[in-house]
């Protein structure tokens, strides 16, 4: 990740010719507009009303009764609740093993191109193959999973381990960070190189110990990195819903209910698309909370280690 | 020799315990780049396994952990037992209709946003971020009802335009960083030769940026690929369904053998997977770059 080469300011833009920038960004606005800005607003709309998904443009406006609902729905508690142990379990695990993936490959071997690109493959993979596959290999009978880990002296159990309860969360966050932690790496791998040697040359020779060099050196070099990562880690686990709605649907038992499955779940199974729309409302105002949460820290950060950020 | 070992500032490698340490540190990222590799290629390793054993075999108590070349039979399954060229054709539309589209609109958005000024330029840039924080399921509920209303439901054509809205703003800024990297000098230069300024970004700047141009297209391309929600819930008709839709109707099925389902997911996967390993430094450092100057 190019954190170092944070836009370069447009230089000398050409003349102000208002009316030809405008043109050229006029078709991509107006598609905004139409699939993001406008479904917003409506979205909010909707959560004002009583809308069956039958009839999507026949809604009532009920007020406030879809938020008094959901407040009062006391499955709420258990959604934001799995929604943060989700989001906290996989971002932490994506950057630590993002970290250690990076550490392990930012060292003086051949073929770091070709790592790279291995290291690409999970998050390439389309979400569905990626989700068929895991059924699969974590099918409580016939998976390679139950097999392999049976062959080890102090297993000796087959596990269901989307269907069992305790498991499925982390059976769901294993998948998840499977997918994630290579761009963690890479990003992370980017950082690393672009700590000046000199700086690990130094502390040598004042003879700091490794933790020492790490805490540092290291960790000051990647510390923007890793916090632009953590956000962006953190909405997009806030967000993910295809690897978890095809893993487990949410279940068993809501263990791995999240808001944004709970969100499809009222909305096109139980048919409400007004209440869904609430959801998404809470949904949303938790996101731009992260992002809020995201730039004092990152100003914070930026003071302490006075640059990037 | 001793010597050399008690100089206080002889490098590390040159004592014999640091030569062991430093195998023994050698070593261990051998191991570890080797666990590496094998955990990121082996799922997508034993769709392969499993798509090259028999119906019969699928069941085995030890599952067999080499794939067999040559057994292909259940290719032929897939595209007779199955949709799977029609989900492939289909998903092959909406991923060039989105690469098209996505791709026209992000280029000339991201070289306005580079080299122009106009009213509300900066509002635009820091949109083009927010939408990456917008949850695709909060916006599902919301463009089911307009694409109803649109008679956009179980048309490829509406696929193609969420995807392309998803993508753009990406790609924009992709673009932009792109542009802001080519000298203005260049285009100044064409500009007094009486090149028209949309001459000049097709014929001067277009070439210079092919490269990001290309991963932009690439990365357009496999997210319409691959992307399952909003296909899922706006094409639900047989016709229109696209391979992300067409797969998951396997789960939960029995009557469709796992070895068919894994060889089309591997069918699936492996141009996603390809062309991203071919360009991955270009896509990846250009979402970096993206997602940083947002």
């Amino acid at each position: 990740m190019t954190v170092a080469q944070v836009a370069a300011p447009a230089r000398r833009p050409a003349r102000r010719a208002g009316g030809f920038g405008l043109a050229l960004v006029a078709p991509t606005v107006l598609l905004l507009l139409l699939v993001q800005a406008y479904p917003l607003v409506e979205g909010l709309r909707l959560s004002f009303t009583q809308t069956a998904l039958a009839r999507p443009r026949a809604g009532s406006y009920v007020g406030l009764d879809n938020y008094a609902e959901l407040l009062a729905d006391p499955r709420l508690g258990k959604i934001l609740w799995v929604t943060l142990v989700y989001t906290v379990a996989s971002v932490l695990g994506s950057l630590v093993l993002g970290l250690v993936a990076a550490m392990v490959m930012n060292v003086g071997i051949r073929g770091r191109g070709l790592l790279r690109a291995i290291l690409t493959v999970p998050w390439a993979a389309p979400g569905v193959a990626t989700a068929l596959v895991f059924i699969w290999m974590l099918d409580s009978q016939y998976g390679i999973t139950n097999w392999a880990l049976t062959r080890l002296p102090f297993v000796d159990s087959y596990q269901r381990w989307l269907n069992d309860p305790a498991l499925a969360m982390p059976a769901v966050v294993a998948v998840t960070i499977w997918k994630v932690f290579p761009f963690a790496a890479i990003a992370l791998l980017a950082a690393l190189q672009a700590i000046p040697g000199e700086l690990y040359e130094a502390a040598k020779v004042d003879r700091a110990t490794a933790l020492n060099r790490f805490r540092q050196v290291t960790m000051p070099g990647i510390a923007p990195t890793v916090l632009t990562l953590a956000l962006f880690l953190t909405i997009w686990s806030f967000r993910r819903f295809e690897l978890i709605w095809l893993l487990t649907g949410g279940g068993p038992v809501d263990a791995t209910n999240t808001l944004m499955i709970d969100l499809y779940r009222e909305s096109f199974r139980n048919r409400q698309l007004g209440y869904g729309s609430a959801i998404g409302v809470v949904g949303l105002v938790l996101s731009v909370a992260a992002a809020v949460v995201y730039f004092v820290v990152s100003r914070r950060l930026g003071r302490r280690y006075g640059g990037a950020g | 020799m001793t010597a050399v070992v008690t100089t206080p500032a002889a490098p590390e490698s040159v004592r014999p315990g640091g030569l062991v340490a430093r195998l023994a540190s050698r070593l261990a990222k051998s191991v570890g780049i080797l666990a590496l590799c094998v955990v990121c290629v082996f799922p997508v390793y034993w769709m392969l396994v499993t798509a090259t054993l028999p119906t019969a075999d699928l069941f085995d108590r030890t599952p067999e952990l080499l794939p067999r070349p040559g057994d292909l039979a259940v290719f032929g399954d897939l595209v007779s037992g199955t949709p799977m060229l029609r989900w492939l054709a289909n998903s092959t539309i909406i991923a060039l209709g989105t690469t098209v589209i996505s791709v026209a609109f992000g280029v000339t958005c991201g070289y306005a946003l580079s080299r122009t000024r106009f009213h509300g330029r900066g509002v635009l840039g820091f949109a083009l971020f927010v939408t990456q924080m917008l949850p695709e399921a909060l916006l599902v509920v919301p463009l089911y009802a307009v694409f109803a209303a649109l008679g956009l439901l179980n048309d490829l054509g509406g696929l193609v335009i969420v995807n392309a809205a998803f993508v753009v703003p990406i790609i924009a800024w992709m673009i932009k960083g792109a542009v802001d990297g080519v000298p203005a000098e260049i285009e100044e230069a064409a500009r007094v030769d009486g090149c028209p300024r949309l001459a000049t970004l097709r014929f001067v700047v277009l070439p210079v940026i092919k490269p990001s141009v290309a991963a932009a297209a690439v990365l357009a391309f496999f997210s319409a690929w691959n992307e399952y929600l909003f296909a899922a819930t706006f094409a639900t008709a047989d016709a229109v369904k696209p391979t992300s839709v067409g797969l998951t109707t396997f789960i939960g099925e029995f009557a469709t053998p796992m070895n068919v389902v894994m060889a089309g997911s591997l069918l699936y996967a492996l141009p996603a997977v390809v062309f991203f390993m071919l360009l991955q430094r270009h896509v990846v450092s250009g979402l970096g770059a993206g997602a940083v100057k947002g």
